[in-house]
């Protein structure tokens, strides 16, 4: 057996001048962000805010400049997304763009996709959401059932996509799905890119979470007709495309600092007269925290040095959903105060918003269950 | 690569034999007198101080992989001692030392030399020890003290794991090359020996797991091998997330090191490493059953270890808290800034 890998992050990664810009240009921008609305973390879709991000050169940082892009590292890169995560800053109108898709249409698209998207991707104006999961097929992604079939030059669509986050409100869809049989149960599946402002026979239907949010969507496919340069990648090799994108999807610092708004209220409360416990937990919540960026930054060298640590990234989303799941029942246990839906009181408040979401932090990206199937294959059981 | 070399040395000379009759209080001499040899007890000190130039990082992974092989000698004491040592200028020593803090000992001025008197609790490997090397506060600064066993009643005791953690009755005369003033706070001994534990526990958290997978291939019950089952893979996994953060963590705190220890990353690794420990070393009896509860099989070297190693040179609520306070006291605005450190660097190791 062979331990799993995480070789120490780049020497001189911290990129202290880029760092004091993103929170120079964060303290301004959103000064007037209530700790609710920070709260929110990734969850915050704002297109005004991106398109300025935009500007700044902080979307698409990675990507060629012929495209757009501005040829930074990842690791640069990983400095602006755990800075405006921290700061709770709207980020979803680009993240899914930003984060998978981009680099997904660098690698395998073709020339006119790469020329026609990755451009308005780093602009921070094009949004994207992930059509991988169905009513049948959550956990098990080999079950995809809707179909894309090869016709007049291109192809017709037919089936339901489910959960898809910000569906009613991006510009693209990157659609998995089935476009031939195989023996093969990874075999015949492919991936398109859909543009669903302008494409006819798709409805999109809401579906409202637990607390009350508005971000997954029921989309249908109704003998949609995509064109032939609809296709990403090739044909048939949709299975390991999606495999490569996980890793990219499933290590980044969204994966621990979802409740980083809780934390911080959290410590706003205790700072002032803290008992030893609450020292205690504060600081085991710091330790954890360093050691989860420090896989996580690990995970970012890997995939600049062009490997696919998917299995590295897996064990870095299972150990965060721990950690940023874990902070409400933390918080309480410190705090008598408790969960309040809109109190004036900002940690009531955030508790509250915190205890609703936390439950999504181990499905959303991969179940918990899923996660650890894929770690305990990569250990070597038999 | 000297750290290749160890790996190869613990490979060939201990065995599970010798793990088990080192538990049993008998000294490892013929183990000693390889390592000894092969100069891995001077691993941490500089060529100037009499050592051989070892990159700190690489010198510290020897300490990992004696922990992955549960060494039963003080080889990680030994590097430690020598480390300690050097930073008075006192002479270095590849023969077994221990390393312990020596507060509340009496230290005075005898003529041209110095006595040191009391008594010293949990000395660890201090019956097998040629010198224990301590640090102590001593007229408002802080010394290095080499204190040969000579002349130390001890009255012996063990950890969890059997290795010795003996008191020592000490009244001594030591001349002036065994008495040093250093820079060094006397923290800086709590904080390396948590650097040297978190490596320990790191590497033999390793060994548990690899452990487990194995056992988990081969053992069959219900006609297939209890790895084919769910609910042992969800274990495994999770032993995986925690043995990985483990080692990240004790990655860190060496990457830190630059001389001397970080004391807020090591509090971190010490943290933890002795929290990914208890889960550990929980699953892993859990995935063996009855066989791995008892003597005969190797389980519980390891997992006694890293028992008593999370307890050793500070617990995790002793961290926890001194990494609270920093954290809480922190005026640079926030709990973000601190932990990514002044303009990001310091956490960000």
């Amino acid at each position: 057996m062979t331990m799993i890998d995480f070789p120490a992050p780049s020497i001189g990664s911290d990129f202290a001048a880029l760092r004091q810009d993103v929170r120079d240009f964060l303290a301004q921008e959103m000064a007037e962000h209530t700790p609710l609305m920070r709260a929110r973390s990734w969850n915050g879709f704002d297109r005004d805010f991106s398109r300025k991000i935009g500007k700044k050169g902080w979307v698409g940082m990675t990507l060629p400049k012929a495209y757009g892009g501005h040829e930074r590292s990842p690791l640069e890169r990983y400095v602006v997304m755990e800075e405006m995560l921290a700061a709770g800053a709207p980020v979803a109108a680009h993240w899914i763009a930003d984060r998978q898709s981009g680099p997904l249409i660098l690698a395998k698209g073709t020339e006119a996709q790469k020329r026609d998207i990755l451009p308005r991707i780093a602009a921070g104006t094009c949004s994207f959401c992930i059509g991988m999961s169905e009513p049948d097929s959550g956990s098990d992604l080999a079950a995809t059932r809707t179909t894309a079939t090869p016709e007049n030059g291109g192809f017709t669509v037919n089936g339901t996509k489910l959960w898809t986050t910000y569906g009613h409100k991006a510009d693209y869809m990157i659609l998995f799905c089935r476009t031939g049989k195989s023996e093969d149960r990874h075999g015949g599946m492919s991936q398109f890119l859909v543009d669903l402002k302008t494409t006819k026979g798709i409805t999109i239907r809401p579906i409202i979470d637990m607390a009350g949010e508005h971000h997954f969507n029921e989309v249908i496919f109704e003998d949609v007709h995509l064109d032939g340069d609809a296709l990403i990648g090739t044909m048939g090799g949709g299975w390991d495309q999606v495999m490569s994108e996980l890793a990219f999807e499933r290590s980044g610092p969204e994966r621990f600092l979802s409740s980083f708004a809780l934390i911080e209220q959290l410590i706003a409360v205790v700072r002032r007269n803290p008992t030893e416990q609450q020292e205690i937990e504060i600081g085991r919540l710091a330790a954890h925290l360093m050691v989860l960026r420090r896989m996580s930054r690990s995970v970012a060298g890997l995939l600049d040095r062009g490997e696919n640590p998917l299995l590295q990234a897996t064990i870095v989303k299972d150990l965060g959903a721990i950690y940023e799941q874990d902070v409400p029942r933390l918080a309480r246990s410190l705090l008598s105060q408790p969960a309040e839906p809109g109190s004036a009181d900002s940690y009531s408040a955030v508790l509250a918003q915190t205890v609703l979401t936390v439950p999504s932090f181990s499905l959303r990206g991969g179940t918990r269950e899923i996660l650890r199937g894929i770690i305990a294959r990569g250990l070597g059981l038999r | 690569m000297i750290a290749d070399m160890a790996g190869r040395l613990f490979s060939e000379q201990v065995t599970p034999q010798t793990r088990s009759r080192a538990a049993q209080g008998e000294w490892q001499a013929a183990l000693w007198r390889l390592i000894e040899e092969s100069g891995l007890p001077l691993a941490l000190v500089s060529e100037e101080a009499g050592g051989f130039g070892v990159a700190t990082d690489e010198a510290l992974s020897i300490v990992r992989i004696a922990g992955a092989h549960g060494v039963p000698v003080p080889l990680a004491e030994t590097m430690m001692a020598n480390w300690l040592a050097a930073q008075a200028g006192l002479p270095v020593s590849a023969k077994p030392q221990a390393v312990v803090d020596g507060t509340g000992l009496a230290l005075s001025k005898a003529g041209k030399g110095w006595t040191v008197s009391g008594v010293l609790n949990a000395v660890p490997w201090g019956r097998n020890a040629d010198r224990i090397v301590l640090i102590l506060p001593h007229g408002g600064a802080t010394f290095i003290v080499a204190v040969p066993t000579a002349g130390v009643t001890f009255k012996t005791a063990e950890n969890l794991a059997g290795e010795p953690r003996d008191s020592a009755e000490i009244k001594l005369d030591l001349g002036a090359d065994q008495v040093a003033e250093t820079a060094l706070p006397t923290e800086a001994l709590a904080q390396m020996g948590a650097l040297m534990r978190s490596l320990s526990m790191a590497g033999a958290l390793e060994t548990v797991l690899e452990m487990c997978v194995s056992y988990a291939n081969e053992r069959v019950q219900f006609g297939r091998p209890i790895g084919k089952f769910q609910a042992i893979q969800q274990y495994l996994a999770t032993m995986a997330d925690e043995v990985a953060a483990a080692r990240a963590a004790a990655d860190m705190g060496a990457d830190a090191f630059d001389g001397t220890p970080s004391p807020l990353l090591v509090a971190a690794a010490k943290l933890r490493t002795g929290e990914a420990s208890q889960t550990v070393a929980s699953l892993a009896h859990q995935v063996h059953g009855a066989i791995g509860f008892t003597q005969e099989y190797a389980l519980h070297h390891f997992t006694k270890r890293v028992w008593s190693w999370r307890d050793e040179f500070g617990t995790e609520r002793d961290w926890g808290r001194s990494l609270g306070k920093a954290a809480l006291a922190d005026d640079s605005g926030t709990f973000w800034n601190f932990v990514t450190g002044p303009s990001g660097k310091g956490a960000a190791a």
